[in-house]
C-alpha cells in the first residue's frame, strides 16, 4: 500500500506541471495582454509605440513564451510566485489575503451541504414513495436546476431588499471586529452555495442508500434482530456513504478555488472573484498561482478519494 | 435562432421601417442652409473610401436619431461633430440627417461597387454595441453598401492604431475599413490633434490622410490661449471636418450622476464627474445615522491597490479626494481659482505660468508640501508612459523637457522653484496648461523618489498612499472596504461628512443597482444605460444626466491598402 501511495504521489508531480504548462499556453494563446487592459483602447491612442514597448519590457512581457514559462516555473520551485502585474504586490500576499474568505465561504457551504444532503437523502430513501420523499426529490431537482446567480439574486431581493435581515454583500464592514460581527455577511452566500450543493449530495445519498438497503448484508443484519436504526444508520449508511464521499472529494478543490458565481453575486472577496479579475486583466502570475493550487487540490483530492474508497469499501484493493 | 438574436433582428427591422418611412418625409431632407454641397471630388487614392461622396453617403445612411431613441433608450444624443454640444460647437455645421435616397444618389455618382464588403471592427464587448452594429449593417445594406462587423481582441493598439508609412499617401498600416470607437476628451484639442502630422512630418493617426489645410486648422486651435480666438479656430476646424466627413460622429454619450436623496450637496456644483471640478465636497452632508455620524457610501474603492492620479485624474473617488490640485475649475472644466496655489498667473502670451502655494500646506502624514514636491512630480510625470495626454502635452511643452527626457540635464530647465513660488516657462504654447493644473496632482517626493516611472503603479506607496486632499485614508482592507475621514489640516477647512466608506469596484461597477437598492451606495456615476433605468425607478435615488465630451465615432480608413504580396 505504501509503495502504491508513493507511486501515485510521484505521478502527481509531472502531471501538475504538464497541466500548468497547458494553462500557461492557453493564456499565451488568448488574445490580449495586461498592458492593453491597464491602458484601454482609448488611452492607447495617445501612446507612442516606443512607450508601449518600454512598458511591456518593464513588465517582462516582451520575452518569448517558453522563457516566461520557465522563469515562472523556476520561481515556483523557489517558492516565488511573482508579483501582480497591476499592483506589484507579491502574488503570495494576494492569495493569502483572499484565501480565508474563500475557505470560510466554501468550508461552511461544504459542511452544510454534506450534513444536510446526506441526512435528507437517507431519510428520503428510508421513506421512499412518501410525501416527504417526493417533496425532497422535487426540492432536489429545483436545487440542481436553478442557476446559482438566480438563487443568489432572489435571496438578495427577499432577505435584503424586502425583509432587511441580511446585508447585500461583502465580507467585512469597517466596524466589524470579531467573527460574529461579520457573521451576517456570511449567512446568505454560504446558504445559497450550500443550497445549490445540497441537492447533489441528497440525490447521490438517496440512490446510494436505496441501493445498499437492498443488499444481502442488510437482510442479514435485520435477521439477526438488530434494531432498525442500527441497520439503517450503521450498516446501510456506511456503505451508502461511498459515492457521496467521492462527490464531496471532488468538491474539495473548491475550498481553494472558490465559487466564482456566488462570490460575484455577493461581492465576496475570495479567490474566485480574484481569479475572474485576474483573467480579465491578463494578470498572468496571479492566474498561474490560482491555477497551480486549484490543479494541485484536484490531484490531491482524487488521490485522497482513492484512499478513502479503499478504506470504506473492503472490496477495493490497492494495486 | 437564439431569442436575443431574434430581438435584435426585430428591432433592426422596426428601426429600418421607421427610418425608411421617415426618409421619404419632409424631415429627412437636409436643411438648405446646412446641407453639405455634394462636391464632385472623386477618390484621392485607390481606396474608394477616400471618395468624399462615399463617406457622405455612409453618413446619410445611418439613422442615429432613431437609434438613440430606441437602441440607446433615449439616453444618448445624435452627434453631428466630434465636439460635444455647447459653446464650442459651431452652429453652422454640415448636417447629415438620415436620408437613404441621398445616400444612394451619392453612391451612384461615386460608382460604388456594391459587391465590395466593408470590414468594420469594434472593441466593446457589450450587446448594445452588437445591436448598433447590426442596425448600421442593415442601414448600409438598404443603400447598397455591404458591411461585415467583428469585435477585435488582443493587441488592440496594433490592430487599431498601426500607422501608415506616409501621413498623406499611406499605404495603410491597418486592415479594416471602418472602426467603431469612442473619443473621450479632457481638452477639446484631443479630438483633432492626432489628425495633424507631427512636427517631424510623421503620421499620428491610422485612418485619415493628413493634408496641409487640416494641419493648419489644427495648429490654429493649439496656438492661442485666447478663448475667443481658440473658439474661432475650433469652429473653422469643425466645419472642415464635417463637410469633408473626415470621420462619422454617431452619438454623444451622457454621464449619469446618481445620488441617494439623503445626500445633499448644499449648493455644490454638478459637472463632469469623470474629472475634477469645484464640486464643494467640503460642504456636502448626508443624513446622520443612529449614532449621529454622517457616513457616505460609495464605490470605486481599491481592490488590490490605489490607482495613481496621473493617467486618469478622477475616475475613482480616491483619485478625486485624496490629492489636491494646484487650481480648480467649474463644472465645464474652465479654470476658476486656486486650490493648493493661493494665486496663479499666466502671462499674456501664455508662455509663462506662475503658481504661489499657500502657506503651511501639509501632506496627510503632516510633512510639508512644498514647491520641491511639485517640481519633482512634474519631472517624474514626464517619464511616466501612461500620463494623461493633456498633461503630457503641457509638460512636454516646457523649456528643457526634451533635454531632460534624453538625460542631458538633471532637471527640466523650464521649472524654477523658490520659496512658495513655482514658475513654468514654456518652449511652445500649450493652450491647455491651466486645464492641466486643474486635474494633475503633485505627489509626495519623499515616498516616491525611488519609484521607477515605468513601474510607478507597482510601487508599494499605492497600498496606502499619502495625499493632500480634503479626505485622508483612515483604514483600508483591500477588496473589503476603504474608510476615508476629513483631513483636519486641510487648507480649505474640515469636510462635514464624517466618513466616506468606499466599497471595492472598477469604475464600471457591476453592483450599482444591488447596492443602491440596499442603500449602500449614496453617490456615484455611470454611463451604463441599463443601470440608469433601474436607478431612476428607485424612489430614494436621484439621477442627473450630464453632457460630457464623450463621442462615439465611426472612423473611416481612407488610406490605400498595401499591395497584396
Amino acid at each position: 500500500m505504501f509503495a502504491y501511495m508513493v507511486r501515485r504521489l510521484l505521478i502527481l508531480i509531472p502531471l501538475l506541471f504538464v497541466i500548468c504548462f497547458l494553462v500557461y499556453l492557453g493564456m499565451f494563446l488568448t488574445p490580449g495582454d495586461p498592458v492593453s487592459y491597464m491602458i484601454g483602447p482609448e488611452a492607447m491612442q495617445n501612446l507612442k509605440p516606443a512607450e508601449l514597448e518600454a512598458l511591456k519590457e518593464a513588465l517582462g512581457l516582451n520575452q518569448p513564451f517558453i522563457i516566461r514559462f520557465l522563469l515562472w516555473l523556476g520561481g515556483v520551485m523557489k517558492g516565488d510566485f511573482g508579483y501582480s502585474l497591476q499592483s506589484g504586490v507579491p502574488i503570495k500576499n494576494i492569495v493569502l489575503a483572499r484565501l480565508p474568505a474563500t475557505l470560510e465561504l466554501s468550508g461552511v457551504a461544504l459542511l452544510l451541504s454534506t450534513v444536510f444532503g446526506s441526512l435528507l437523502g437517507t431519510v428520503s430513501a428510508l421513506k421512499r414513495g412518501s410525501i416527504g420523499d417526493n417533496a425532497l426529490t422535487v426540492a432536489g431537482m429545483i436545487g440542481v436546476s436553478i442557476p446559482q446567480f438566480v438563487f443568489g439574486l432572489a435571496a438578495i431581493v427577499v432577505f435584503t431588499l424586502k425583509l432587511h435581515w441580511l446585508p447585500v454583500g461583502g465580507r467585512i464592514e469597517p466596524d466589524d471586529v470579531t467573527f460574529w460581527d461579520r457573521f451576517p455577511n456570511l449567512v446568505m452566500p454560504s446558504l445559497v452555495l450550500a443550497a445549490t450543493m445540497v441537492a447533489g449530495v441528497m440525490r447521490y445519498s438517496r440512490s446510494s442508500m436505496l441501493d445498499s438497503m437492498n443488499r444481502e448484508f442488510i437482510k442479514t443484519a435485520r435477521s439477526k434482530g438488530l434494531p432498525e436504526w442500527r441497520v439503517n444508520f450503521v450498516h446501510g449508511f456506511r456503505v451508502a456513504l461511498l459515492p457521496v464521499i467521492v462527490l464531496i472529494g471532488f468538491r474539495l478543490p473548491m475550498l481553494l478555488g472558490g465559487s466564482v458565481i456566488v462570490e460575484q453575486v455577493f461581492q465576496w472577496p475570495g479567490i474566485g472573484n480574484e481569479f475572474v479579475a485576474a483573467v480579465r486583466s491578463y494578470n498572468y502570475p496571479l492566474i498561474m498561482m490560482i491555477a497551480f493550487f486549484s490543479v494541485f487540490a484536484v490531484l490531491i483530492a482524487s488521490f485522497l478519494i482513492d484512499l478513502l474508497t479503499a478504506w470504506l469499501d473492503p472490496r477495493v484493493k490497492f494495486e | 435562432m437564439r431569442k436575443d438574436r431574434i430581438v435584435v433582428l426585430v428591432t433592426t427591422m422596426l428601426l429600418l421601417a421607421t427610418g425608411l418611412f421617415a426618409g421619404g418625409s419632409k424631415e429627412a431632407a437636409p436643411a438648405a442652409s446646412t446641407a453639405p454641397t455634394s462636391t464632385a471630388v472623386g477618390p484621392t487614392n485607390s481606396n474608394p473610401l477616400s471618395d468624399l461622396r462615399v463617406r457622405q453617403a455612409m453618413a446619410y445612411a445611418i439613422d442615429m436619431k432613431t437609434a438613440c431613441a430606441t437602441l440607446l433608450q433615449g439616453m444618448a444624443l445624435p452627434a453631428d461633430s466630434d465636439i460635444p454640444n455647447g459653446p464650442w460647437k459651431t452652429p453652422d455645421l454640415s448636417k447629415y440627417e438620415y436620408n437613404p435616397e441621398k445616400a444612394k444618389a451619392l453612391l451612384k455618382e461615386a460608382k460604388w461597387d456594391s459587391n465590395r464588403v466593408l470590414d468594420l471592427i469594434y472593441y466593446y464587448a457589450d450587446q448594445e454595441t452588437v445591436d448598433l452594429m447590426t442596425a448600421i449593417q442593415q442601414w448600409f445594406a438598404a443603400v447598397g453598401i455591404k458591411m461585415k462587423f467583428r469585435q477585435i481582441t488582443g493587441d488592440l493598439a496594433a490592430q487599431l492604431n498601426a500607422l501608415p508609412a506616409d501621413a498623406e499617401k499611406g499605404p495603410s498600416g491597418i486592415t479594416w475599413d471602418l472602426a467603431y470607437g469612442a473619443k473621450a476628451a479632457l481638452a477639446l484639442q484631443e479630438y483633432y490633434n492626432a489628425y495633424a502630422r507631427s512636427v517631424d512630418g510623421k503620421p499620428q493617426i491610422a485612418h485619415t490622410p493628413a493634408n496641409a489645410t487640416m494641419d493648419s486648422l489644427i495648429a490654429a486651435t493649439n496656438s492661442t490661449s485666447d478663448i475667443a480666438k481658440q473658439k474661432e479656430a475650433f469652429f473653422a476646424l469643425e466645419k472642415y471636418m464635417a463637410s469633408n466627413v473626415k470621420d462619422i460622429p454617431l452619438y454623444y454619450q451622457q454621464l449619469f450622476i446618481y445620488e441617494n436623496k439623503r445626500l445633499n450637496r448644499n449648493g455644490g456644483l454638478y459637472g463632469n464627474d469623470q474629472y475634477n471640478y469645484d464640486w464643494g465636497i467640503l460642504n456636502w452632508t448626508v443624513t446622520a445615522d443612529a449614532n449621529g455620524k454622517q457616513i457616505l457610501y460609495t464605490n470605486t474603492g481599491p481592490k488590490q491597490f490605489f490607482f495613481e492620479p496621473w493617467s486618469d485624474p478622477a475616475i475613482h473617488i480616491t483619485r478625486k479626494v485624496l490629492w489636491d490640485r494646484l487650481i480648480t475649475c467649474d463644472g465645464s472644466l474652465t479654470p476658476t481659482t486656486g486650490k493648493l496655489a493661493s494665486s496663479y498667473k499666466l502671462s499674456a502670451d501664455g508662455m509663462n505660468l506662475t503658481f504661489t502655494l499657500r502657506d503651511g500646506l501639509k501632506w496627510h502624514d503632516g510633512s510639508p508640501l512644498t514647491v520641491d514636491d511639485v517640481k519633482w512630480s512634474v519631472e517624474t510625470a514626464l517619464k511616466f508612459p501612461t500620463l494623461n495626454a493633456v498633461f503630457k502635452k503641457t509638460f512636454n511643452s516646457l523649456k528643457g523637457a526634451k533635454d531632460y527626457l534624453e538625460g542631458k540635464t538633471p532637471g527640466v530647465a523650464g521649472i524654477t522653484a523658490s520659496g512658495n513660488t513655482i514658475t513654468f516657462d514654456f518652449a511652445s504654447l500649450d493652450p491647455n496648461c491651466l486645464l492641466t493644473f486643474t486635474q494633475w496632482a503633485p505627489l509626495p517626493k519623499k515616498y516616491l523618489a525611488k519609484a521607477d516611472p515605468l513601474k510607478f503603479q507597482q510601487d508599494p506607496f499605492w497600498q496606502n498612499p499619502v495625499g493632500s486632499g480634503p479626505y485622508r485614508i483612515d483604514k483600508v482592507s483591500m477588496n473589503d472596504y476603504l474608510v476615508m475621514v476629513p483631513y483636519k489640516d486641510y487648507w480649505g477647512g474640515v469636510a462635514k461628512i464624517d466618513q466616506i466608506v468606499c466599497y471595492p469596484s472598477d469604475d464600471n461597477d457591476a453592483n450599482v443597482v444591488k447596492n443602491a437598492a440596499a442603500q449602500k451606495l449614496d453617490y456615484g456615476f455611470t454611463k451604463n444605460v441599463g443601470d440608469v433605468k433601474s436607478l431612476q425607478a428607485m424612489s430614494h435615488m436621484n439621477v442627473k444626466a450630464v453632457d460630457i465630451p464623450y463621442t462615439r465615432i465611426l472612423w473611416v480608413n481612407q488610406f490605400p491598402k498595401p499591395a497584396a504580396k
